[in-house]
């Protein structure tokens, strides 16, 4: 029981209680909230057009395309050689990388240049490559023509008026290199660090490889 | 002291108790408090997007009638062309009967390049600053489909790379969406074209639904979304891209705006590869039956039991 008669006793423990353990609170609350603690989020900036403008995987390789002038200055002096792989100094540009299909006159009419090689001795016009395509790829002309392969634009319902845009091979592939040589790429996201998902475990980092590991044992 | 003066003493004490807490005390810790209430709640003083009384009592999406839906559209079109300068129509195109959309992604043609992630962002008027995007293209290596040691923010010279192939991944649209089972406040729903949403102005951005979704497709406004005025895209469609509020969740719509009306979206218009096909599900004739029906398929993280609409295929 404590003693009343000692009123005016200064009694440290209640001070410490009521005192100095708010004022401690405030001072934390005042500096966690104080002041301008957003984070500095900067200014938007445009998007670069080139990034979402649409176009064909072939849309800015331009090389191998149509070479000017008349083909038969050359070509009517010069036999045809059927086994021709290696196109002429004439055709700086043309880099073929066609697979096993390695000879200029497998897809190239020999007679005429203005064509390309059907079966036998017929002709396909430069403006249906699908045609010349199918002799090897028929699967897949298949598909395109039922539009499961290949960029489609314009739209899925069919309306009046609005039909879907479809593109013809070479307006994808290079007939020379068929493999997509696409150089526009897009920068990476810039997200806060947190929501951004690292790349710290690479296949090649010995923190992951247990996860490959396993992978490689169970196949 | 004798046994008397004691019960005297607390006859005393029982008479005049000694205050539990003295006036000066009470004083000085009521002024702590509110002090401190004040100091913690200033920030809100400086919030940057005060809902205005109207936005306060407006009622969910699925309760509003047509002219409450024109009332709205009018006060945002006005709002947008305060803020932007931009003359913007929201629109607010409803399901097709008998319309079930799918997406299909060709991983043996995708080389990477992330157009669809910007015009996406172009499309839908998503956050130029901080950066919002729906898709995640995660490159993998050849051989293995091995999320765990994807990475999504490859520089863009790894592009097209020959050992490595490329994922995009943005909402798979699931048939039973993990994200509208969670919601508290049913701000997310499913349309009756298979398309998941939100209601932008009855999320109250708890992100359990980001926590839900397998597929981390859902995007939460951390900050005000910026965009640049010259790039705001004045198509809006009320569920999709019109611009959002700080604090609310976002996804992919597949464009419903564009996509109802007929049109492919953004992502797969873009695509310089076909790699991307868009369609009805229903509609025999559609490219993504076809492919389903001819193809191998697969979906992404089968075993979360979520039914995405968006197949991967390995095809030619």
């Amino acid at each position: 029981m404590r003693n009343k008669e000692n009123k005016p006793h200064f009694d440290t423990g209640e001070f410490l209680k009521k005192v100095i353990l708010p004022g401690t609170v405030i001072l934390i609350l005042i500096l966690l909230f104080w002041g301008d603690n957003k984070p500095a989020i900067p200014d938007p900036v445009p998007l670069n057009a080139e990034w979402y403008t649409p176009e064909t995987a072939r849309g800015e390789i331009l090389v191998n395309t149509v070479m000017p002038g008349n083909c038969f200055i050359c070509h009517s002096v010069q036999v045809p050689d059927q086994n021709v792989i290696r196109p002429q100094f004439a055709h700086p540009t043309v880099k073929l990388d066609h697979g096993v299909n390695d000879r200029c006159y497998n897809c190239h009419h020999i007679y005429d240049r203005d064509n390309l090689a059907g079966d036998g001795e017929t002709k396909i016009k430069f403006a249906t490559p699908e045609k010349l395509c199918a002799r090897c790829h028929g699967i897949i002309v298949r598909d395109w023509k039922e539009g499961t392969h290949g960029l489609r634009q314009g739209g899925w319902l069919v309306k009046d008026g609005a039909t879907p845009i479809n593109f013809t091979c070479t307006e994808c592939h290079d007939p020379h290199s068929p493999k997509f040589k696409y150089k526009i790429a897009a920068p990476a996201p810039t997200w806060p660090e947190k929501t951004l998902r690292q790349a710290r475990h690479s296949d090649d980092d010995p923190k992951s490889a247990y996860l490959t590991e396993s992978i490689q044992e169970r196949f | 002291m004798s046994t008397e003066e004691q019960k005297d003493l607390e006859l005393k004490n029982a008479e005049k108790p000694e205050p539990a807490i003295s006036r000066r005390y009470f004083l000085a810790g009521a002024a702590c408090v509110s002090a401190a209430t004040a100091v913690s709640l200033s920030p809100l003083l400086n919030a940057e997007e005060v809902p205005s009384t109207d936005d306060f009592i407006q009622k969910h999406y699925k309760q509003l009638s047509d002219e409450d839906k024109k009332e709205i559209f009018a006060k945002l079109e006005a709002r947008i062309d305060k803020q932007y300068g931009v003359t913007a129509t929201i629109s607010d195109p409803q399901p097709i009967e008998g319309v079930e959309f799918a997406y299909v992604l060709n991983l043996g043609r995708c080389i990477g390049c992330r157009k669809c992630v910007y015009a996406c962002m172009e499309e839908n008027n998503q956050s130029r600053s901080p950066q919002k995007q729906y898709i995640r293209v995660l490159k993998m290596k050849q051989g293995t489909v091995n999320l765990e040691t994807s990475s999504h923010d490859y520089p863009e010279k790894e592009a097209s790379s020959e050992d490595h192939f490329y994922m995009p991944v943005a909402c798979q649209q699931c048939r039973e969406p993990k994200c509208i089972e969670v919601c508290p406040v049913k701000a997310t729903w499913k349309e009756k074209d298979g398309i998941v949403v939100v209601d932008y102005n009855w999320c109250i951005g708890c992100r359990y639904c980001e926590a839900a979704c397998p597929y981390h497709a859902r995007r939460f406004n951390f900050a005000k979304p910026q965009i640049p005025t010259e790039d705001l895209n004045p198509d809006m469609g009320y569920l999709s891209n019109r611009p959002r509020y700080m604090g609310v969740m976002e996804k992919c719509t597949f464009c419903l705006h564009k996509t109802r009306r007929g049109e492919y979206p953004a992502c797969m218009e873009v695509c310089p590869t076909g790699s991307r096909k868009f369609g009805n599900l229903r509609d025999p004739k559609s490219e993504v039956r076809k492919i389903i029906e001819q193809e191998r398929v697969f979906v992404l993280k089968q075993e979360a039991g979520t039914l995405p609409k968006f197949y991967y295929t390995f095809a030619k």
